[in-house]
C-alpha cells in the first residue's frame, strides 16, 4: 500500500489534505479506526433503526454479529470450515508441487517457454469458473471439484511469477558469478534463487487470493459441505446475517493467509524485506 | 574466450546463447505440439478406449458438438445475454472506477481516508456475495450486472489511482507555469500517464467480471452461456460442455487480446507485460 505515502500530483492544494498528509502513521490508523466505528454506527442506523435498506439483503452490523454467534454456537462453522480448509490446503499444495518445477522450466528453457507458455496463458486467461461444471461432472459432489478449482486458480500465478523471476535475473550478476568460476549447479542456489524468491512470493500471494476465489466458486455452485455451502444455505433460508458472518470468516481467512505468506517470506528470505508488496 | 592476466591464463566458456529461432518456427512447433496432444487424446479415448468417452469425449466428438453449437440459435442468444450483461456491468465499473480512481489519486484527503478500505475490499473474495445478489436482485440480468460491477470496479479504481499517483507534480507545475488550464492539465498530463494503468486494471476487471457473470448464472439460472454449460454438464453431455468451455476460452482470450491491442495503440510507451 504505497499509496499511503505517495505524494502524487495536486491540482489546487487543499488544507485538509495537507493536514492529513502530515499525520503520523499512528494517527492515521486512529483516524481510520474512528472512521470504521462511525461507518458501522451509520450502517446500523440506516438498516437496523430507520430500515431504509431492506435488512434481508444487507443486514445491520449487529445482526451480522449475532449471526456469527449463531453459526459458531450451532456448530455450523465447526461442520463446514474443516472441509473448506482441507480442500484449500490440498489444492494449494498440489498447485505448489506442479507450479514450482514447471515455473522453473518455463524460466530456464526457451522451448518450454515458447511451447508450454502460450497454452498455459490461454488456460490462465480463462477464469477458473469456466472449468467448474467439468470438475463437478468429473469429480462428483465431494471435495474433488473444490480441490480442482483451488489448484487451477492458484497454479498459474505461482508458475508465471516464478518464471518471470528467473528470466529477470540480472545478467551481469550471472556473468560475474561465471567469471569467479561458479558452476551451473552453484549458479542456481547462489544467483537465481535469491533474485527469484520475491517473484515467487508475489505469485504465492496472488495464488492465495485466487485460490480462495476458486474455492468459493466451487463451493457456492454445488458443494454439500464447506463455507460456500453454508453461505448458500443461510442465504436461501433468509438468514443473511449468518451468511454475512460466514463471508466475514472467509475474508479473515484470506487476509490471514496473505499475511502468513508475507511472514514466511520475511523468515525464509530476509533480504526481500521492504521490496515490493 | 581466453584472457591473459597477471595471474595466468583464464579460460572462460562463451555464453551459451539460445540459437535464434524465428517466431514463425516457434508457431509451427506450437501447432505441432497441440496437434500431437489432440492426437494422443483422440487415441486414448476413441481408439484404445483408455478413458470412457462419456467421461472425456474425443476431440472429434467435441468438434462435432462445437459445430452443432455454432448453428444453434439458442447458443447465440445465450452468448449475447452473457456478453450483454458483462458489457453493461463492465461499462459501469469502468466509468465509476476511472472517475473515483482519478479523484482518489488527485486528493490526498480522500486517499488517506478512503483508500485503505478499498484495498481491503479489493483483496476480499467478493464472489462469496453472489448468493446475496441473487436473493436481492432476482434471477434476471440485474443480479448478474450487479455482480460484474462489484467484482470489476476495484481493479479499475485502484489501478487508476496508482496511475494518477505516478504523475510527477513538477510536470503539473510546469504546465501551469506555461498557463495550462485545469482541463488541459487533466487531458494532456494526467490522462496519458494514467491510461496504461487503467487498462491493466480493465484487463483484470474483464476476467473478474466474467467470473461474476458465469457464477451468477450458475446460481440463478435464467439463460446465459454459464447456465448452458452448467446444464450440459449436469446432463453429462460432456462433448457439449467441453465445446462451451472452449467458447469461453476463446471469448476470454479475445477480450484480453483486444485490450492489449488498445493498450499498445493508446500507450505505445508502456511496456507490454501480460497484466493479470
Amino acid at each position: 500500500m504505497t499509496s499511503f505515502l505517495a505524494t502524487g500530483p495536486s491540482l489546487g492544494g487543499s488544507r485538509v489534505g495537507a493536514w492529513l498528509a502530515g499525520l503520523s502513521l499512528r494517527s492515521r490508523i486512529l483516524l481510520i479506526s474512528a472512521e470504521v466505528v462511525v461507518m458501522l454506527a451509520l450502517w446500523q442506523l440506516v438498516v437496523g433503526v430507520f430500515r431504509w435498506i431492506n435488512p434481508v439483503f444487507v443486514p445491520a452490523p449487529l445482526s451480522i454479529f449475532s449471526g456469527l454467534g449463531d453459526i459458531l454456537s450451532s456448530g455450523a462453522v465447526a461442520a463446514n470450515a474443516p472441509a473448506s480448509l482441507q480442500a484449500w490446503v490440498v489444492g494449494f499444495g498440489l498447485a505448489l508441487v506442479i507450479a514450482i518445477p514447471l515455473g522453473l522450466l518455463l524460466g530456464v528453457s526457451l522451448p518450454v517457454d515458447r511451447i508450454v507458455g502460450p497454452i498455459a496463458w490461454a488456460i490462465y486467461a480463462t477464469p477458473s469458473v469456466a472449468y467448474q461444471p467439468l470438475a463437478k461432472a468429473w469429480f462428483g459432489f465431494g471435495i474433488g471439484p473444490v480441490v480442482f478449482l483451488v489448484l487451477v486458480s492458484a497454479v498459474f500465478p505461482i508458475m508465471f511469477n516464478l518464471a518471470a523471476g528467473i528470466r529477470t535475473t540480472n545478467t551481469s550478476i550471472i556473468s560475474a558469478a561465471k567469471v569467479y568460476g561458479a558452476s551451473k549447479f552453484r549458479l542456481y542456489p547462489a544467483i537465481y534463487l535469491p533474485s527469484t524468491v520475491p517473484f515467487l512470493f508475489a505469485g504465492l500471494r496472488q495464488g492465495v487470493v485466487l485460490a480462495t476465489i476458486g474455492m468459493m466458486v466451487a463451493e457456492l455452485s454445488g458443494a454439500a459441505v464447506g463455507m460456500g455451502a453454508l453461505i448458500i444455505r443461510s442465504t436461501n433460508t433468509y438468514q443473511v446475517g449468518q451468511a454475512f458472518a460466514a463471508i466475514m470468516l472467509v475474508v479473515i481467512f484470506t487476509i490471514s493467509m496473505v499475511q502468513v505468506t508475507t511472514l514466511v517470506e520475511r523468515w525464509v528470505a530476509p533480504w526481500t524485506r521492504g521490496a515490493g508488496k | 574466450m581466453t584472457i591473459s592476466s597477471a595471474t595466468g591464463i583464464i579460460h572462460i566458456d562463451p555464453d551459451r546463447r539460445p540459437i535464434k529461432t524465428s517466431n514463425t518456427t516457434w508457431r509451427i512447433r506450437l501447432t505441432l505440439v497441440i496437434l500431437a496432444f489432440l492426437l494422443i487424446w483422440q487415441a486414448a479415448v476413441a481408439w484404445f478406449k483408455l478413458i470412457p468417452s462419456n467421461f472425456l469425449p474425443a476431440p472429434t466428438e467435441v468438434s462435432v458438438a462445437f459445430g452443432e453449437l455454432v448453428v444453434n440459435p439458442n447458443f447465440w442468444s445465450a452468448l449475447a445475454f452473457s456478453l450483454g450483461n458483462m458489457a453493461v456491468g463492465l461499462a459501469m465499473a469502468i466509468g465509476v472506477g476511472v472517475f473515483v480512481g482519478i479523484a482518489l489519486g488527485l486528493s490526498p484527503a480522500l486517499r488517506i481516508t478512503v483508500a485503505p478500505f478499498l484495498w481491503l475490499l479489493y483483496s476480499t473474495p467478493k464472489v462469496a456475495l453472489a448468493p446475496i445478489f441473487i436473493l436481492a436482485l432476482g434471477l434476471g440480468s440485474a443480479s448478474k450486472i450487479g455482480l460484474v460491477f462489484l467484482l470489476a470496479v476495484f481493479p479499475v479504481l485502484l489501478n487508476t489511482m496508482e496511475g494518477t499517483l505516478t504523475v510527477s507534480p513538477s510536470l503539473v507545475n510546469a504546465a501551469r507555469v506555461y498557463g495550462a488550464s485545469r482541463f488541459s492539465v487533466g487531458w494532456k498530463i494526467i490522462a496519458p500517464a494514467t491510461l496504461p494503468f487503467s487498462l491493466v486494471g480493465i484487463q483484470r476487471a474483464v476476467a473478474l467480471g466474467f467470473t461474476g457473470e458465469i457464477l451468477g448464472e450458475f446460481l440463478g439460472g435464467a439463460g446465459g452461456i454459464g447456465h448452458m454449460l452448467e446444464y450440459a454438464a449436469y446432463k453429462f453431455l460432456m462433448d457439449e460442455a467441453l465445446a462451451i468451455v472452449f467458447v469461453m476460452v476463446i471469448v476470454s482470450n479475445l477480450s484480453l487480446g483486444l485490450i492489449s491491442i488498445v493498450r499498445r495503440k493508446l500507450a505505445p510507451w508502456d511496456t507490454d507485460q501480460k497484466g493479470m
